[in-house]
């Protein structure tokens, strides 16, 4: 069904702008969005024909609109060319997920330079205060929006590696801080804190680290990046009207 | 709409005072010019002229008449 003409999707005839988009959770989240009707400014690193291709035929398949944009997010004047790209499309904004992130090598703090953690935090951090920055300044237009960052379960029991879960323990703190100063605009946000999700990222940790994480969720399995979806989607929703400053744990049960 | 009209149109609704009060205003000053009026007079702003306010330009925006001043720098006189 056509979004806005009294469908019951979550996200009919809302705008959202989504980072980290072409692959992993925020793949999925741009899915989940179309599906319930959102239209999507996709931002991604690189260009690449096989995303806008993807993100054709879920327009098409759900009537709404996905358009690319491409900016690294640790690069600030980059950030910027983009939303200004974005605003030229003389549309509000109702929902900015910080999905864009980066895993950290798998070492001892001890064993990182400084410089290491710092283009990390440029990536899982500042990049996503610098869009919310931006994202909320226009949200503020309308008087209303929703932001949802993607923190980690690491960002709250903390991690194996120092600069990745710091850099997300960040995220939660500043979710924290961002809800108390835009409530009075009309701006929720929250958080989801994945727990083990398969994807390109997490891959790469080997098969013995997998099965060992696996183990320890109550539900014995890994998640999807289509979890964490339909997590960001419902906070970026209307049905959550009244939660905002929240960390969800998307994770299987992490005790 | 003049750019003026536009320009205090956008102090008077997103701080919600009269037009005669709007030019007096200081930052920080008035209980109405807070973070929070700051953040929606920048909004306003920006809606109502079609720019994006640079960070430091929005830091600076401390008056009636230094917001004229900031946005001469984005092609919009007043």
């Amino acid at each position: 069904m056509p979004p806005g003409r009294g469908s019951s999707m979550l996200l009919a005839g809302k705008n959202a702008l989504v980072t980290g988009a072409s692959r992993g959770i925020g793949a999925a989240i741009v899915a989940a969005f179309a599906a319930e009707g959102a239209n999507v400014w996709a931002l991604a690193r690189t260009r690449s024909e096989a995303f806008e291709a993807t993100l054709a035929g879920l327009a098409a398949a759900h009537g709404v609109w996905l358009k690319p944009l491409y900016a690294d997010v640790s690069d600030p004047a980059a950030v910027s060319a983009a939303i200004r790209l974005a605003m030229t499309d003389k549309q509000p904004l109702d929902i900015l997920v910080n999905n864009a992130g980066a895993m950290a090598q798998d070492k001892p703090f001890q064993l990182t330079a400084l410089e290491e953690m710092e283009a990390l935090f440029r990536v899982n951090f500042f990049g996503a205060v610098q869009l919310s920055q931006l994202a909320t300044r226009w949200m503020a237009r309308k008087g209303r929006g929703a932001v949802v960052n993607l923190a980690s379960i690491a960002g709250i029991n903390g991690g194996s590696r120092l600069d990745y879960s710091a850099s997300k323990a960040a995220i939660i703190s500043a979710t924290k801080t961002m809800a108390r100063e835009l409530a009075p605009l009309g701006i929720r946000v929250n958080a989801v804190a994945p727990g083990f999700i398969q994807t390109d990222m997490t891959q790469a940790l080997g098969q013995q680290v997998q099965a060992d994480t696996i183990a320890k969720t109550l539900l014995r399995r890994a998640g999807t990046p289509e979890d964490v979806a339909q997590a960001v989607t419902f906070l970026a929703s209307d049905r959550a009207a009244y939660i905002t400053a929240q960390i969800w744990g998307v994770d299987g049960g992490m005790l | 709409m003049t750019n003026l009209e536009k320009y205090l149109n956008a102090f008077v609704t997103a701080l919600e005072v009269s037009p005669a009060e709007a030019p007096a205003l200081v930052y920080g000053q008035s209980k109405v010019w807070d973070s929070v009026g700051h953040m929606s007079l920048v909004a306003a702003l920006e809606d109502a002229f079609d720019i994006m306010l640079e960070m430091d330009d929005i830091i600076d925006l401390s008056s009636f008449d230094k917001g004229k001043e900031i946005l001469s720098k984005y092609d919009v006189e007043i």
